[in-house]
């Protein structure tokens, strides 16, 4: 039986065109995008606590309104503790910023002269590597507490994503239903397709990389607390932001909190210690978190996660590295999609039949 | 003043559609919440009429309920010409094998008049019985029964058609 209107799907140019036009013109405006993507991130972190709530019949703007009374008393309560302990950490950093200057300064002269006096052509590449990696860094050094403070502008993000966050929350349900009725009808379980995937992948990640982000800061916290390495909130604090992008999380605590911790003992055993406890917390995280998390994530080849890491932090920077994994994990279930399509149009008319009999398929 | 209260939180549409969904029989034994669960698993759409829903073909990928209007079944007759098979109203559900296997469908849907209906997508099933094994369950043992009910029927269409049974009866 010959499907009635079914249709191959056909290239089109101008269409391919379209989407090259929007991508150059996201491409062209993604800073002003940052904000709207961070909502979108939290708006899917919040959502399954308010379909929680929803399945009970309670209307969603109200939800919506009480769990935000709920964040704003959280956020209130953890800012009265964690502000001024990051307050008198940075304080801390700017009067000492002088001492680990000169201790670097005094360390790296040491390793200067010994380099220079074991190693043939020693002085050569002790003149070479000052002249390029030495002088600009500590020209930068001194600059480190005014770079940290001036990332403080950054904070107006608190206050603008959970505003946006709140619209999309309210209307996201409305919004879609919305592009559903615009769908011309035969195309509606296909768009279906596409949007279930990508949400079901996009949650999962988000919720993913924010209970990771979350544990590891608290892990690091503590830890770093144990160890009594100063400056405990602001590594564990990078330490949690940067593990956004796979991995770097626990590099950036060993590595700063490793440095602190050899100014504040001068001991080798001292920074051993750190780097000890971000490796215990990145095994941690790979054994007890990963295999929760991951459980319905879309899993990218590691030389694919290689390759969007890299594409996402040429093109975008920082924000790149935040966002290349989901958006190559969206630009598989598209390929996956489409090959679903083409697979499923060219199978032939196959037929549930029992010996002859066919077995109807609605 | 407890019934303004609660008229004021609880969201009388939702409670409707849940109603709608509680008088299905795919989905008898549920309690409200798990039918508030599911709910949310469907997507909802109005067709106009004349709209196709699918035509014949068509790669099946979505549950169909009917929640209001008329939507007419048919299926190409040996001379090409459609040939009705059914006409359904609210409460009537097709298209649920689309839930267990991507194959094309063997008939066409359209709406008769304006018709709401509700859509449960695979992925979104999958998501049920990985979340919600026991809701998972009700819809996969009704999904079961009725595909037992088309294969005793296909086997007595065998047996009326040949005169004598081959092979084992499918139980």
């Amino acid at each position: 039986m010959q499907a009635a209107g079914r249709r191959a799907p056909r290239f089109s140019w101008p269409a391919f065109f379209a989407v090259i036009a929007l991508l150059y013109f996201f491409y062209k405006i993604h800073a002003v995008l940052i904000p709207f993507v961070l909502s979108f991130a939290l708006a899917y972190l919040v959502d399954p606590i308010i379909h929680h709530f929803e399945a009970d019949g309670l209307r969603r703007e109200h939800i919506v309104l009480a769990l935000y009374c709920v964040i704003a008393a959280g956020i209130a309560m953890a800012a009265n503790f964690l502000l001024p302990a990051m307050m008198s950490e940075l304080s801390l950093l700017q009067g000492r910023a002088g001492i680990y200057y000169a201790a670097i300064q005094h360390a790296f002269s040491v390793f200067q002269a010994d380099l220079a006096r074991r190693m043939p052509f020693g002085q050569y590449i002790v003149e070479k590597m000052s002249m390029r990696m030495y002088n600009p860094l500590m020209e930068q050094l001194p600059k480190l507490p005014s770079y940290i403070l001036g990332l403080f502008p950054l904070f107006s993000l608190i206050f603008l994503v959970p505003f946006i966050s709140f619209f999309m929350l309210m209307d996201a349900e409305r919004l879609m239903q919305d592009a559903i009725q615009a769908c011309p009808s035969r195309r509606v379980e296909q768009v279906l397709h596409i949007v279930d995937e990508i949400d079901a992948l996009l949650g999962n990640y988000v919720r993913g990389l924010l209970i990771v982000a979350m544990a590891i800061g608290a892990a690091s916290y503590a830890g770093l607390l144990l160890l009594g390495v100063d400056y405990a909130l602001g590594v564990a604090t990078l330490s949690g932001v940067s593990s956004f992008v796979p991995y770097l999380g626990a590099i950036l605590g060993a590595l700063v909190g490793g440095l602190v911790a050899f100014f504040q003992f001068h001991t080798f055993a001292a920074p051993m210690k750190v780097i000890a406890l971000f490796c215990g917390i990145r095994l941690a995280d790979e054994a007890l978190l990963q295999p929760f998390i991951s459980r319905h994530a879309m899993h990218l080849h590691p030389l694919l996660f290689l390759l969007a890491l890299m594409v996402g932090g040429k093109l975008f920077g920082f924000v790149g590295l935040l966002f290349a994994v989901p958006a190559a994990c969206i630009i598989k279930v598209l390929i996956a999609v489409a090959w679903d399509y083409h697979s499923s149009q060219t199978q032939t008319s196959r037929r549930l039949t029992l010996n002859g009999v066919e077995v109807p398929y609605i | 003043m407890l019934q303004k209260l609660r008229n004021f939180l609880v969201d009388k549409r939702f409670v409707q559609k849940r109603e709608f969904l509680k008088s299905l029989s795919i989905f008898r034994g549920l309690s409200n919440r798990e039918l508030g669960q599911l709910l949310q698993m469907f997507h909802s759409r109005t067709y106009h009429e004349g709209e196709p829903l699918f035509l014949e073909g068509d790669i099946g990928r979505a549950l169909f309920v009917v929640e209001s209007g008329r939507v007419e079944l048919t299926k190409s007759g040996p001379d090409g010409r459609p040939q009705k098979l059914a006409e359904l109203g609210p409460g009537s559900f097709f298209g649920e094998m689309a839930l267990l296997e991507h194959l094309p469908r063997s008939a066409s849907a359209v709406a008769m008049q304006e018709s709401a209906l509700l859509l449960l997508y695979r992925s979104r099933l999958d998501e049920i019985l990985d979340s919600y094994p026991h809701i998972g369950i009700a819809i996969m043992t009704h999904l079961a029964r009725l595909l037992s009910a088309r294969l005793r029927r296909a086997s007595e269409s065998l047996v009326s058609s040949s005169g004598e049974p081959r092979g084992s009866t499918p139980a």
